[in-house]
């Protein structure tokens, strides 16, 4: 399975890209799985914006663009577009 | 010119018939410049209860509460009887980090509707030390003057020097003339000129909306110039010292990373790729030239510096070089600046941006009503509606000239500092469809058809379109809301933004410290009974927040409120964002929406407040025949 990961802020500052693409393999691919391929990928990103339980304060998840995640067991579809970014936005 | 003293005994700290709660000084200024005797100023410290400060606490709560006492309401805001209060809080001059803040309360002359704008830093901190927990300026100065605040000693100095001089050359032009320990809060040309969302400036911060700026330039003050040397004592010096540094270590962390490293721009691209950047006056949520404007571009192709307010430990603000001016003072750039004005007028170029963005900061007009107003002319010229042929979407130097006439009041800028409202009204046919306001203030860069919790903040909203007293758009950034949909329990989720925000204006604490506390309510009361020395609760400091708002709410009904004010403009009812099917907004279901909103609020469906309600939240003496109207509120309305 194929996700497209895309990165915001501060995410986007910790990987030093725009998007990545992670491979899953299996029938599932859930958000920890994504996760744990870009902690591998992207140490900083893992450091500063991942803890046991998924993201940590400050960063928020979305699928395609429409809704916004927090489960680490979120089921991803083939082909889901997934968005890192920083939470809370605007000033 | 005749220097007033102040008179010390009439404050509860010394009457000692009142225990002054710590961190309070228990008294507001009262400064009245006139026009009775063309050279003096009077001043008096005049009690506040004790039970007032624990009802309202500080900043926009209190000074909500000071303006229902002035009888603010019913004023022209501009008219020398208006009242405009400087508010601090108890948790000024603490050691608990972003508490160097004050608000301007009064009523705005953009929306005629309650305005707070809240600033930073050393005013806050010298202001409080006069002595007060609160300034308070009526009347109108003869000419020109500075407010000149001396702990005990109030007093005008002359300003014509001064007149017509940017904000930051004020503030230079000041530092210089007075001694070390002063502070300042200064307006620019703007409001001089009574440009209706002219700002009032401190340190190059500003109190932004609302046209607070004209308010004092109405009364002739260039500048209020404080200093002072009174402090006030905290409950639990030892526990609040542990507890700030808490606070301080936790400000550092994952929450506030976004804000030291790229500021409030961080989330340019996302609003971009979301559809929620509102773009040529809100005609499109997507900038093409977004890319060129988001803060990780800037930091690559200019120097950038940072900077922090008075006692705070995140350090927002980051300050971008011009690529044209070598040498020249950087600007502080804010996302709101950056979608004012860049994509809400098309333009895509940063230095332009940024050059209009300091004009703005100088002239001391607020950004997001400039950008705003600026956005709606050049749709207006777009669709041939006006004539002014030379104000097109992407033209950057019709930008910087439409912020030079409105700064220096010639020309069409007289028209453009009137706001978008007004502007829609003199041009007429269908233009207030849209005008992008709500109550006359213009919205932020927050697209409401795609962000529709935050659609119905904007549209209930007491100071009209404004995301810094919804902060609901975190919610539809989240898994809590459909960002695309009104559904039952937004008005619930609007409701609990508008809250918490409303506590940490009157608390003040910094809104960028938001996501540190897991037990906001619980963490607020330990915070202030460590000051104060109350016993105050979670529960309490909730009805704290629904006071307020319902302050807030009151004096706009006595200043003429109806509910037909409480909705979004046309453009954004029953018709999608252009390429973006999913981000529409229904008219019915927003209507509902701010029925359950109101409803919950403890208001009648319409937005009334009934008698029993004032009474429950201690509003009572507020009442409309209290103040010598003669039919009460909700009896005659519903």
């Amino acid at each position: 399975m194929s996700i497209r990961v895309e990165f915001y802020g501060i995410p986007r500052h910790r990987t030093g890209v725009a998007a990545a693409t992670v491979e899953v393999v299996g029938a599932t691919a859930r958000l920890n799985d994504v996760f744990r391929q870009l902690g591998d990928r992207f140490p900083d990103l893992a450091r500063d914006c991942f803890d046991q339980d998924g993201l940590r304060d400050g960063y928020a998840a979305n699928v395609n663009g429409e809704r916004f995640v927090t489960d680490a067991s979120t089921p991803l579809a083939d082909g889901s577009c997934l968005l890192i970014l920083s939470a809370d936005a605007g000033g | 010119m005749q220097k007033e003293q102040a008179d010390p005994n009439t404050t509860a700290s010394t009457s000692g018939h009142r225990h002054v709660p710590g961190g309070y000084h228990g008294n507001y200024l009262s400064v009245n410049l006139g026009p009775d005797d063309q050279t003096s100023v009077t001043a008096q410290r005049v009690s506040i209860d004790p039970s007032v400060l624990r009802r309202f606490l500080g900043g926009s709560g209190l000074g909500t509460w000071l303006l229902l006492e002035h009888g603010s309401a019913t004023c022209d805001p501009l008219s020398p009887a208006a009242a405009i209060a400087f508010v601090f809080s108890p948790l000024v001059g603490s050691p608990l980090t972003t508490s160097a803040k004050f608000a301007v309360v009064s009523k705005s002359p953009l929306t005629d509707r309650i305005n707070d704008s809240l600033a930073s830093s050393g005013f806050a901190i010298a202001g409080k030390s006069v002595g007060c927990d609160a300034l308070v300026v009526t009347g109108q100065a003869a000419s020109p003057s500075i407010l000149v605040i001396d702990q005990d000693e109030v007093r005008l100095e002359p300003a014509e020097s001064l007149w017509g001089a940017t904000c930051s050359d004020t503030q230079r032009q000041l530092t210089e003339r007075f001694s070390s320990g002063w502070q300042f809060a200064v307006i620019g040309p703007a409001g001089e000129r009574l440009v209706r969302y002219a700002t009032i400036s401190h340190d190059g911060r500003h109190a932004g909306r609302g046209g607070s700026g004209a308010v004092l330039g109405a009364k002739n003050i260039k500048a209020i110039a404080v200093r002072g040397t009174k402090t006030c004592q905290w409950a639990a010096p030892g526990d609040l010292l542990q507890l700030a540094k808490a606070m301080s270590k936790k400000s550092m962390g994952s929450a506030t990373d976004k804000y030291r490293e790229l500021g409030t721009a961080t989330n340019l691209l996302l609003f971009n790729r979301l559809n929620t950047l509102p773009t040529r006056n809100f005609q499109q949520g997507y900038f093409e030239g977004a890319a060129a404007l988001s803060p990780e571009s800037m930091s690559i192709a200019r120097k950038r510096t940072r900077a922090y307010c008075a006692a705070c430990t995140i350090g927002c603000e980051h300050i971008y070089a011009l690529s044209d001016q070598e040498g020249a003072d950087g600007v502080r750039l804010e996302y709101e600046n950056l979608f004012a004005l860049g994509p809400l007028c098309g333009i895509g170029d940063p230095d332009v941006v940024l050059n209009a963005s300091r004009r703005c900061d100088d002239m001391g007009i607020d950004t997001i009503s400039a950008g705003g107003t600026i956005a709606f002319a050049m749709e207006c010229v777009q669709r041939g509606q006006l004539d002014q042929p030379w104000l097109r979407f992407g033209d950057g130097v019709a930008l910087l000239k439409a912020i030079e006439l409105i700064g220096t009041g010639e020309g069409f800028g007289r028209e453009l500092a009137q706001g978008s409202r007004r502007l829609a009204k003199s041009i007429g046919g269908d233009s207030i469809r849209f005008a992008a306001q709500v109550k006359g203030l213009e919205l932020p860069g927050y697209e409401p058809r795609s962000l529709q919790t935050m659609a119905l903040g904007l549209a209930v909203g007491t100071r009209g379109a404004d995301h810094n007293r919804s902060g609901a758009y975190e919610v539809d950034f989240s898994a809590r809301a459909d960002r695309h949909d009104l559904v039952p329990a937004t008005a619930a989720l609007a409701i609990e933004t508008e809250d918490k925000a409303a506590l940490i204006d009157s608390l003040i604490l910094c809104k960028f410290l938001r996501g540190i506390f897991t037990d906001f309510y619980g963490e607020a009361a330990e915070m202030l009974n460590l000051v104060t020395g109350w016993e105050t609760t979670a529960d309490e400091l909730q009805c704290v927040s629904r006071r307020i708002i319902t302050a807030k709410k009151w004096f706009n009904i006595l200043a003429g409120w109806t509910p037909d004010e409480d909705t979004l403009p046309a453009r954004f009812l029953n018709q999608p964002l252009p390429d973006d099917p999913a981000a529409q907004l229904d008219k019915q279901q927003l209507s509902a929406s701010i029925r359950m909103y109101n409803e919950q609020r403890g208001w009648s469906p319409e937005g009334w407040i009934d008698r029993q309600h004032l009474e429950d939240l201690g509003l009572a003496c507020f009442d409309r025949r209290a103040m010598g109207f003669e039919v009460a509120c909700v009896s005659s309305r519903r």
